[in-house]
Order: structure tokens, then C-alpha cells, then sequence
């Protein structure tokens, strides 16, 4: 069976951005249809198609829900639009194409968790992405799609859009909470969760950009649907994003069952690499995940299969890819320097650990890389805490893997490039860095 | 109570604290650096982590959770089952202790913190010996961020303290956190510094070098001293105080806690109040006058002197011409033992009580802050025993009058003896007053701290200490009987009030705090539980 696109279906489409075109094209009907069930039917629905979530973690969003407290008076929808993984866009091309499909989204996951306000979280850097979304949020009020009793169902929903300050942490949900509440984006401790006391101290649900673009396919479509896409485990359709030297770097559509080989080299994916260049390694969910060996690329990119591979996930899908001619010292230097100017500063680990791995792995990008420095390095890695991790929020742990997998898979290279380096330079770099 | 075991011992623990708590308060030293327990709970230094038993997700069996857990954080539940001497735990506080030391000056030799500095405690006990970085440090600046504390960044281990402490007790606002990472700096707003009237606070709050007292620095090692409690006497709250001294100076004051008073805080005004007490112009030696002739006289003869002048001036003038004024600065012991004796020579007498220097308003904290949510109150009266002299003077009955009723009828002539107590830190005698009560005592006894304008013309001068060189108790506004100690001696020349007015009392031998309440306590009997008060907890890291 072929796979046909439903998340990106829009994309390409003349005036795709307006009400207008995303109603003649369907758009809408799911949350017409959803109105007429029960909030409880559109949980159960969603839990049955196990939509995980698609921000990096892969939690169930109907599971999340379900942490809702039963006697709430008053709920609140985050909508995470903070996109900040270094090689990742996919949801800039779902608010920047289809902004309709995730403001029907969010109402739906708005009904089914009762809430009465949504909040649209986008990074800061997503100028045009804002006026687009609040060009549709507008249309969306005008339609009686938000605001008071929405279309006579007498449920209302109103959408605010909050812009970050430039912070990979607010991605983080209680970081991306406090943000919305004005403060340093500082991840709260755990518990309470967010579904019980959550933003404004609420009940919050913060959910990801393309996890809510799939709840109208799935209220359309049903369960079972979605369900019949990819494993069991990782069910549903799934974006893709490609970049790095290859033929085709974009955006793409496809089920979980694809594999980061073909993701790079089918033709319609990838188109594989740019003039006759050979792969070196493929970071595959965004920075945070890890690194891939050429000889590794058969990984399913699923939910599941990562973890073979020395992996910590699927993360954002969004594989990076790295030509041979890179030195593995540069592409350290990059996650490390990403890392220590990332991190919040909160916890001891983090904060110094991301910051003294950068100045190795910057001090090994000018040559002055010591033998044992590679050791050092995945040591420090280690005792910033590796799933389960020593921080309050996961970052520490994304922060250490692609170091941990890029030292072990490339540690050849990383000693013989450390072996090469001409006598006395490490001593001269030491005083020149920093 | 809730029962809980760690590191295999059955502990019993008060119900709603956490697991820090209740292992510190059973003895256990678990480090810690932003856990504080004044203050809100923040989990990020990392360094309390423990393991605790959880069920299984699959057996459902007690096992170790594979992950650390913050003890700051986690409540205790009876039967709870938690571990700090394990391998890993030790393994993280070591690692921890790496991170924190990285970029870390290693200028103890001319931090004023050295030897009160949680990062030297814990790097003794839980770390390792050398920094395994190669690398130049992260030097982060030095900063003046207002009037009072000063802060050197590069030595912050960004336990945010300081910053909540603005926000959750002085309600002021003016510190956060700025940068991120390692680059992370607590910092102030610009044109807004850090300047509020509990601001000394954060300095005490400071676990290691960063915020330092401008008024302290390169003042002291802290291991010089030989600190005393004490009760602060700047106004009526009477918050505990440790006073750090060497050699008899006194060279800061700091918090203790108190959770009846002040929980673990004190305001700048009493912190920084006590510079009065080294003044040169303080009275020194008792002095006789006898027309013009001025004779300094052996403390000795003191008692002797003044019974035997009393005793004729009563024999002379009749006994209701005899008043004396007590001072809110003086200890209840000494209000007492002053009393009794004037009362002794003339059962009479008037007894009166001295001005209490007021200011406008209470000032509380938080800012704005009412009711339950006060964390922290500054009384707008600013004198520590009005309430104690004023018991003292009910209990001692007889004619007791307010001061301006005092200064009304001596101007009337009517005491020709008045023995007028003063100790103010401030001059507290208004010119007018002081020509109102000129030329209308034969016998007059002044008894003050620095010079007042009545000096001139007493018969006897004596000089008074301040409360850092006596030992007392204190009353405070709320009816609180409060034991301090003396933390110096008096200067040269110069004797504890305490003792001369023991002994002019009639009494013999050393003067003591605890054996004046003793002997109050027959007719007073709050001053027995004052007796037997426990000693209260050391200033609560």
C-alpha cells in the first residue's frame, strides 16, 4: 500500500495558509465530528490510536490526558512550537504551510481535555511563522472556531500565541510553562506534573505542533486508521526532516517503517548524497540522540529501534547528515558548543559538565587534543547523568549522548587525529583557548 | 510522626518535612547547597541526591530505583526506605563536587568565607583532591551590585539563595539570574541595586565566597573568633544574634535562629548597628563630684558611697523626694536589681520609666506583606526591653510614673535625689528636658553610656555598657523573655552594669544573669522558665 501524505497534504497548495482553501480541501469536518462526541469518546479514541508524542519523548498523548485530575474546575492547552533541535523543521513547515491544521488540532485536544484557553508557544525566531499563525487564529474567530460556544457546541476555546525568548530549554514543558508565565525559562522539579499543576498553577497539557496536526486525521479517520500505519509501536504518520549534503534536504511524510538509510538515499526522501560525497555518520533525531556509523543506517526510524543502536530515541526525526570529508572533531565541537550555550544553568551536572566538554572538544578542534581526553570526555558524560538521569529535566541527557556515541563509534579517527598533531601544540593551544 | 530507615536505621521524623530535613535534623550531614530552609525548593544543586526503595514496575517487589532522587524534595512517607552511604550516591556528591569546583578560583587564601565556606567543608569530605580540567577557567566578574554586599561571580555555585531569598523574604525583587550555562550570573537590574533593609541577609545565605559584606571584608579570618549569643537591641523584636569578636572587638553580627523571632534573619539596621559600641567618646570610669572638685572614684568604694549618700538624703528629705528613671536598654536583671535597691533605701520612691525612642511604622517582610504571610518584622520601637522594665516596674508597685510625668513633677521640685538611667545607643536626652531637670536634684545619678547633658551637674557619673559587654535577658514585644550573653569586655575602666548594681543591691560576689532570675523568680515567676529555657539550635545551614 502506498503511503499517502495527510500532514503535509496542504503543503504546496495555492493559499494554503487561508480558512478558505483548508475548508475546501476537508479541513474543519474533523472538528465538526468531534463536537458531536463526548470529551471522554475523543480520549478513548486517541489513546486507541497511540499517538505518541512527536516532540522527542513519544509519550502517548492520550495517556497524558488521562493524568488530567478528574474534579478540575479549569484547564490549560499549551501548544509547543519551540522547536529548537539543531537540525529540525518540521513543524515551521506544518505552521508555516497548514496553520489551520494545527489550530483544528489544538481544539480538538482542546475539547477532549475540556481546557479554556490554548497557548501557542513559538520560539522567537519564527517571525513570519507568528503572523501567519495569528493571521489564522483570526480567521479561526471570525469562522466561530475559537471563542464562545464554538460552532453552537457550547464549548469554548480561545488561542493565544506567546512568543520565547530564544531558549532551547523552554522546549522542555514546565520550562516552556514558566516562560509562558514571564520567568527564566528554568524547568520546574517533578512532581507536581503539569497535569496537575501546570501553568498558572492549572491543570496543563502541553502538547507538541505535530502531535496536534494529527488529531484531525485521526477524528476523521479513526483509530484504526492510524493504527494500520507503521508498527504497532509507533503508529501513525510520521515527519521526516533531511539535511546535511544530500540531493533533497526537506521535509517529508512517511510511516515509522523506514530507515534512516532510505531516508537519506530513496529518491523520493533524501535522493542521497550531493555529488558522489560518501556518508561519514548520520545524526538521525536531531542533535540530541546521537550519532550513526554508515555501517549503522539500517536503524528503523521508529520509536523503538533507536535503543538498539546506542541511542536515547527517535527524538525529533530529524537526521542531519555528515560527509567524510568532516572532520569528527568539528561535528564534536558543534553538539558540545550547542550544549554549553543551551544549557539553563539550573543544575550543577549540566550547567559545568556542557560547559567542559565544549572547552575539550574545542581544545581537540585546534589540535590540542590529548590522549586521554576522549576517556575524559565520555566520563564526564556519564557523570552528568545518562537515562536515568541526575538533572531536573532531560536536556543533560540529550546533551550526553551524541558526545558518549560520537567518542566511542569515531574513536579511531578522534586518536589518530590526536596522534597526528605536531609535538607542544597542546600546550600552546591551552593558553590560546578560551 | 512517620517512621523512616536510612542508611539501615529506623529514624522517626516529624510528618510534612522532607527526607533532607529529617536526616539532618537525626544527625546525618548530607550536603547541600540550594536547599535552605527558609526558603522555597529548587532541587538544582544536585548535591542531596539519595537512593530510595520503590516498588517494582513489573514485580511490584521493594527495590532501589535505578534513578537518584533529590532528598531536598522528596516528603517522607512512613516506611520509606532511603540510602546516602551508598556507592553511587558518594559517586555523585564526588562528581558534583568536581563540577562545582571547575571554574571555581581556588582563592581561599584571601576570600573572607575561608573557614566557614561549604565549598572548602565539602570538598574535604566529599571530593576529590584535583581538578582533572586542563583548560582556562570560565572567569566570570566581579560585581557591585549595591550598597551593602559585594560579589565576586567567578566563585557563585548559582544555588540561587540570594535570588529567592529577594523574592520570597524581602519581597524586593532585585536579584536574578542572568546567562545561561556556565556563563550564569546572579546579577540586578540596571539602575536598580540591590538595597533594601534586610539586604545583609544574603550574605549570610551565601554557602560559599560569592556575596560578601563590604562592611566585613578582609576584615577577619573566621576562625579568629570566639563568638557569643546574643539578643540584637535594636529594636523590639529581640532577634537572636551570634556576635563574632576577637580580642574584644566586635567585627559583625550575625543571625541565629530563632523560629519564635526571627527564623534565620536580621535586619541591616541592627546588623550594622553595633559600630556605637567601640566609640572613643563613650564615659569611662565612675566619677564623684563635690562642688567643682571631681574625684574618679575606686569601684570599690561604689557601693559603699551610694548607700551611705542615699541613706542620708532619705534621713534628710523624707523618702518620697527619691525617684529613679530606668532605661528600656537595661536588662531585666539590672531594672530589677536598680529597683530594689532604690526601693530599699526609700520604699517611697518614685520609679519611672525612660523614653522609648519610636519610629513611624512597623516595617514587615515581604514587602507588603500582611498577616500569616510575614516572614520577617522590623519593630518601629527601638529599644529590646520595654516590656521587661515595664513588668519590673509592676511588679515592684509603689509610685511608678510615665517620664513625662517624671520630668513634669521633677520640675516641680519634687525629687531632690533622682538616679537616671540612659545606655541609648542614640542621644537621647532633648535639650529641653535635660534644662528642665537641671539644678533640681542634690543627689543626682547618672548613669549612660556616652555623655548627656545632665553629666555636668551629677554627683555620681557611672558609666554604662553596652549589651555586647553585659549579660541579661531581654523582654521583646511580643512578651518573649530572651538569655544573652556577654560577648566583650567592657573598656578599660569601665564595669559590667550588672555587677555594680549587684553589689550595690547588696549582694556579693560575681554577678550572673541566671542568678538575679533566680532570685527574681520568687516574685516573677516567668523569669523561672527563663531559667531553664533550652539552648537554642546554632544558626541553621
Amino acid at each position: 500500500m502506498a503511503f499517502e501524505p495527510v500532514l503535509l497534504k496542504n503543503v504546496g497548495v495555492e493559499g494554503s495558509r487561508t480558512i478558505r482553501v483548508y475548508e475546501s480541501r476537508g479541513g474543519y469536518q474533523a472538528l465538526r465530528k468531534t463536537l458531536k462526541m463526548t470529551p471522554d469518546e475523543v480520549v478513548e479514541e486517541v489513546k486507541k490510536a497511540n499517538l505518541r508524542g512527536r516532540g522527542g519523548a513519544g509519550f502517548p498523548a492520550g495517556v497524558k490526558w488521562g493524568f488530567l485530575p478528574k474534579d478540575r474546575k479549569r484547564t490549560l492547552l499549551c501548544v509547543n512550537g519551540d522547536e529548537s533541535e539543531p537540525p529540525t523543521f518540521s513543524n515551521r513547515v506544518l505552521m508555516e504551510h497548514d496553520p489551520h491544521q494545527l489550530i483544528e488540532g489544538s481544539i480538538i485536544a482542546g475539547y477532549a481535555t475540556q481546557s479554556q484557553v490554548a497557548y501557542i508557544y513559538l520560539r522567537v525566531e519564527f517571525h513570519e511563522v507568528f503572523h501567519i499563525l495569528q493571521r489564522a487564529i483570526d480567521e479561526a474567530y471570525a469562522a466561530g472556531y475559537l471563542g464562545r460556544n464554538i460552532l453552537g457546541s457550547g464549548y469554548s476555546l480561545d488561542c493565544y500565541i506567546h512568543r520565547g525568548a530564544g531558549a532551547y530549554v523552554c522546549g522542555e514543558e514546565t520550562g516552556l510553562i514558566e516562560s509562558i508565565e514571564g520567568k527564566r525559562g528554568w524547568p520546574r522539579i517533578k512532581p507536581p506534573f503539569p497535569a496537575v499543576e501546570g501553568l498558572f498553577r492549572l491543570p496543563t497539557v502541553v502538547n507538541n505542533v505535530e502531535t496536534l496536526s494529527n488529531l484531525p486525521h485521526i477524528m476523521e479517520r479513526g483509530a484504526d486508521w492510524f493504527t494500520s500505519i507503521g508498527p504497532p509501536h509507533s503508529t501513525g504518520p510520521k515527519l521526516f526532516c533531511v539535511s546535511g549534503p544530500v540531493k533533497r534536504p526537506g521535509c517529508y511524510e512517511e510511516a515509522m517503517t523506514i530507515t534512516c538509510r532510505e531516508l537519506v538515499e530513496r529518491a523520493d526522501l533524501g535522493g542521497g548524497m550531493l555529488d558522489g560525497r560518501k556518508i561519514k555518520g548520520v545524526l538521525p533525531g536531531g542533535v540530541s540522540m546521537g550519532i550513526l556509523t554508515p555501517d549503522e543506517l539500517d536503524m528503523k526510524m521508529d520509536f523503538a529501534d533507536p535503543a538498539n543502536y546506542g541511542l536515547l530515541g527517535l527524538g525529533t526525526a530529524a537526521a542531519v547528515v555528515i560527509d567524510q570529508g568532516t572532520d569528527i572533531r568539528s561535528v564534536l565541537r558543534n553538539v558540545t558548543h550547542f550544549f554549553a550555550t543551551e544549557s539553563c544553568g539550573q543544575c550543577t551536572q549540566c550547567r559545568e559538565g556542557t560547559a567542559w566538554m565544549d572547552k575539550v572538544a574545542h581544545r581537540m578542534e585546534r589540535q590540542g587534543g590529548r590522549h586521554e581526553d576522549a576517556d575524559l570526555l565520555l566520563e564526564t558524560a556519564r557523570n552528568m547523568g545518562m537515562m536515568p538521569g541526575l538533572s531536573i529535566c532531560g536536556l543533560s541527557d540529550g546533551a550526553t549522548y551524541p558526545i558518549e556515541t560520537i567518542v566511542k563509534k569515531y574513536r579511531d579517527e578522534l586518536e589518530a587525529a590526536i596522534a597526528a598533531q605536531p609535538e607542544g601544540r597542546v600546550q600552546e593551544v591551552l593558553q590560546a583557548v578560551n | 510522626m512517620a517512621k523512616i530507615t536510612i542508611d539501615n536505621k529506623e529514624v522517626e521524623c516529624r510528618d510534612g518535612i522532607t527526607v533532607l530535613q529529617a536526616a539532618l535534623e537525626a544527625g546525618w550531614d548530607i550536603p547541600h547547597y540550594c536547599y535552605h530552609p527558609g526558603l522555597s525548593i529548587v532541587a538544582s544543586c544536585r548535591l542531596c541526591l539519595m537512593e530510595m526503595q520503590m516498588p517494582h514496575p513489573k514485580t511490584g517487589e521493594m527495590d532501589w530505583a535505578p534513578k537518584l532522587l533529590p532528598s531536598c524534595q522528596t516528603p517522607v512517607k512512613d516506611g520509606m526506605v532511603v540510602r546516602f552511604n551508598s556507592e553511587t550516591v558518594k559517586k555523585n556528591q564526588r562528581d558534583c563536587m568536581e563540577f562545582f569546583l571547575l571554574n571555581h578560583p581556588l582563592d581561599c587564601p584571601v576570600c573572607d568565607q575561608a573557614g566557614e565556606c561549604y565549598l572548602q567543608d565539602y570538598s574535604y569530605r566529599f571530593g576529590r583532591a584535583e581538578s582533572r580540567m586542563v583548560d582556562q577557567k570560565t572567569v566570570n566578574p566581579k560585581k557591585d551590585i549595591g550598597p551593602r554586599p559585594l560579589l565576586y561571580s567567578d566563585r557563585c555555585v548559582i544555588c540561587s539563595r540570594c535570588v529567592r531569598f529577594t523574592r520570597e523574604i524581602s519581597g524586593t525583587f532585585e536579584l536574578h539570574v542572568t546567562q545561561r550555562g556556565s556563563r550564569s550570573e546572579i546579577d540586578v537590574f540596571p539602575g536598580r541595586p540591590l538595597d533594601n533593609p534586610v539586604q545583609g541577609n544574603v550574605v549570610d545565605i551565601c554557602p560559599v565566597g560569592a556575596l560578601l559584606d563590604k562592611d566585613f571584608l578582609f576584615k577577619k579570618r573566621a576562625w579568629e573568633f570566639r563568638p557569643a549569643n546574643s539578643i540584637c537591641p535594636g529594636c523590639a523584636r529581640g532577634c537572636s544574634i551570634r556576635i563574632d569578636q576577637d580580642e574584644d572587638v566586635v567585627y559583625r553580627l550575625k543571625p541565629r535562629y530563632n523560629p519564635k523571632v526571627n527564623d534565620w534573619w536580621i535586619c541591616d539596621e541592627g546588623r550594622f548597628g553595633y559600630k556605637y559600641i567601640h566609640d572613643e567618646s563613650r564615659v569611662k570610669g565612675p566619677i564623684l563630684r563635690r562642688g567643682q572638685s571631681v574625684t574618679r572614684l575606686l569601684w570599690e568604694e561604689i557601693p559603699d558611697i551610694l548607700r551611705f549618700r542615699f541613706q542620708e538624703h532619705v534621713e534628710k528629705h523624707g523618702g518620697d523626694k527619691v525617684a529613679a528613671v530606668l532605661s528600656p536598654f537595661m536588662a531585666c536583671e539590672e531594672a530589677w536589681l536598680l529597683g530594689r535597691f532604690i526601693r530599699e533605701m526609700a520604699p517611697q520612691a518614685a520609679l519611672a520609666m525612660g523614653p522609648v525612642p519610636l519610629e513611624d511604622e512597623d516595617q514587615r517582610f515581604p514587602v507588603g506583606a500582611k498577616g500569616e504571610a510575614v516572614k520577617f518584622e522590623i519593630s518601629k520601637e527601638k529599644c529590646p526591653n520595654r516590656r521587661g522594665v515595664e513588668a519590673i516596674l509592676e511588679q515592684a508597685g509603689g509610685t511608678v510614673l510615665a517620664f513625662e510625668d517624671f520630668i513634669e513633677k521633677a520640675g516641680a521640685d519634687a525629687f531632690s535625689a533622682a538616679w537616671i538611667v540612659g545606655g541609648y545607643p542614640k542621644p537621647w536626652l532633648e535639650k529641653a528636658v535635660a534644662k528642665k531637670l537641671s539644678g533640681k536634684s542634690e543627689l543626682l545619678v547618672v548613669q549612660d553610656i556616652f555623655p548627656n547633658d545632665l553629666m555636668a551637674e551629677a554627683t555620681f557619673v557611672l558609666p554604662a555598657c553596652s549589651w555586647a559587654e553585659r549579660e541579661g535577658c531581654f523582654m521583646n514585644i511580643d512578651g518573649l523573655i530572651q538569655p544573652f550573653d556577654w560577648a566583650i569586655h567592657p573598656p578599660d575602666g569601665v564595669k559590667r552594669d550588672g555587677q555594680y548594681l549587684f553589689e550595690i543591691a547588696g549582694y556579693t560576689g560575681l554577678y550572673s544573669g541566671k542568678r538575679v532570675r533566680e532570685l527574681m523568680a520568687a516574685t516573677m515567676p516567668a523569669f523561672a522558665e527563663v531559667l531553664a529555657a533550652p539552648q537554642l539550635a546554632a544558626h541553621a545551614h
